[in-house]
């Protein structure tokens, strides 16, 4: 039996609405790791210790308000997006191998969510790749954010919890940063859809 | 009488009702017996300069409103309150603060209830708007909302979960029954808004049909 499909393009709505609900998704884990984290780690021991001070991708520019957000170009937010998740891929590795030996009692299920995390981050920048071809070459834009923290987290227990904690942070920020621009987006793209947003 | 320095203040609850500006509130110590004064002080991530409350009075006694021009997000500000008498200060334990992540919206407005009928029987169709100050519009934020359903004089609430819609109907009512209804909101990163105010609706009588 041979069935020709009619291959009807999806339209970018439906994309962004499907890409949206992934980098919901991918914030949320992030925020579950977080509070997973913090539910067996000491305030103070984060207090005294020193931390790295600012993020791997903090120099990529992004808006810091509604009214700057709301004046980005559609490519120009689906170029920040795709750029911080690209961002990812090496400290996701990271922070997976770490997660399999962290000193913490709830270490297997936080070793499972960062494979949840690696999965849903792999699978929205595949969606995010199809989107950018279809939103012209603006889109195709990435800035290029290199994580040179290294694959080793530290050596003794506290700088290891410490240093993951900071890498997950800064994860859970970019993670919203991207939920937070492919929701703009995909409310602009739904202008048809009123009930949408 | 024994004079002494204030006591600790503490910053007990930063919200944004839109992550488009927000409030902090703190609870002051003990006076020490002399006339005490509050101040707050925040620092922004990466940054050493430390600002005053831009604004100690919109929100009320014992908080601090910062307006659109004074909120960032995903920037962290560092915050603490500190308490002065003649004798001194005394400084609150400090405390870390994103916008993005203290949003709790106001509750829904416009709640509207009417008795709707499908093929003789009747249903409730509860509709409602977004808090006005929330721009879901632009996508910058989004709501999901829940509901709530329940007899007159009865204690158990009946669930619904509304996902992003905005219209949601009822079945399976008692004939003749008096029904309060409530609706919340919450964003998708963040803590549910308060009931919106009870709706009252009365369902007609009618016959089961079996």
């Amino acid at each position: 039996l041979y069935m020709v499909a009619a291959c009807k393009a999806v339209p970018i709505s439906d994309l962004l609405d499907r890409a949206s609900q992934r980098s919901d998704r991918l914030h949320s884990l992030s925020t579950m790791l977080t509070r997973e984290l913090d539910s067996h780690f000491p305030p103070i021991g984060r207090m005294i210790m020193p931390r790295p001070a600012m993020c791997h991708t903090s120099s990529l520019q992004t808006p810091n308000d509604k009214e700057q957000a709301l004046q980005v170009s559609e490519s120009d937010l689906l170029s920040l997006a795709r750029s911080l998740l690209r961002a990812w891929v090496d400290p996701l590795l990271v922070l997976s191998s770490s997660a399999n030996t962290l000193p913490h009692p709830a270490q297997n299920s936080i070793s499972n969510k960062i494979q949840e995390l690696q999965e849903h981050s792999k699978n929205l920048g595949d969606g995010l790749n199809i989107l950018s071809g279809k939103m012209g070459p603006a889109a195709q834009t990435m800035s290029l954010l290199p994580y040179r923290g290294g694959n080793d987290l530290g050596q003794d227990k506290i700088s290891k919890l410490i240093n993951f904690q900071f890498l997950l942070s800064c994860f859970r920020r970019d993670s919203h940063k991207i939920d937070s621009f492919l929701k703009v987006l995909r409310c602009r793209a739904a202008k048809m859809q009123p009930e949408m947003c | 009488t024994r004079y002494s320095l204030p006591g600790k203040p503490a910053l007990t609850r930063c919200r944004s009702p839109e992550k488009e500006t927000f409030t902090c509130w703190w609870e002051p110590g003990s006076d020490g017996g002399l006339p005490t004064t509050y101040a707050l002080y925040y620092r922004k991530e990466n940054s050493e300069t430390v600002y005053e409350c831009p604004d100690y009075h919109t929100a009320g006694k014992n908080s601090c409103f910062f307006n659109k021009n004074d909120t960032s997000i995903w920037v962290n500000y560092n915050i603490t309150v500190v308490a002065s008498n003649a004798l001194g200060s005394t400084f609150s334990d400090p405390v870390d603060i994103d916008v993005v992540y203290i949003v709790k919206p106001n509750p829904p407005e416009k709640v509207a209830v009417t008795v709707m009928e499908d093929k003789g029987w009747p249903f409730l169709r509860v509709s409602w708007e977004p808090p006005h100050k929330a721009d879901t519009r632009s996508g910058w934020i989004t709501l999901i909302y829940e509901l709530r359903v329940k007899l007159e004089g009865e204690n158990e609430w009946e669930m619904h979960l509304a996902g992003q819609q905005k219209m949601f109907n009822i079945f399976s009512l008692r004939s003749g029954g008096r029904y309060l209804v409530q609706v919340r909101c919450k964003p998708d990163h963040g803590f549910w808004s308060e009931w919106s105010s009870a709706s009252h609706i009365k369902v007609p009588d009618y016959f089961h049909r079996e």
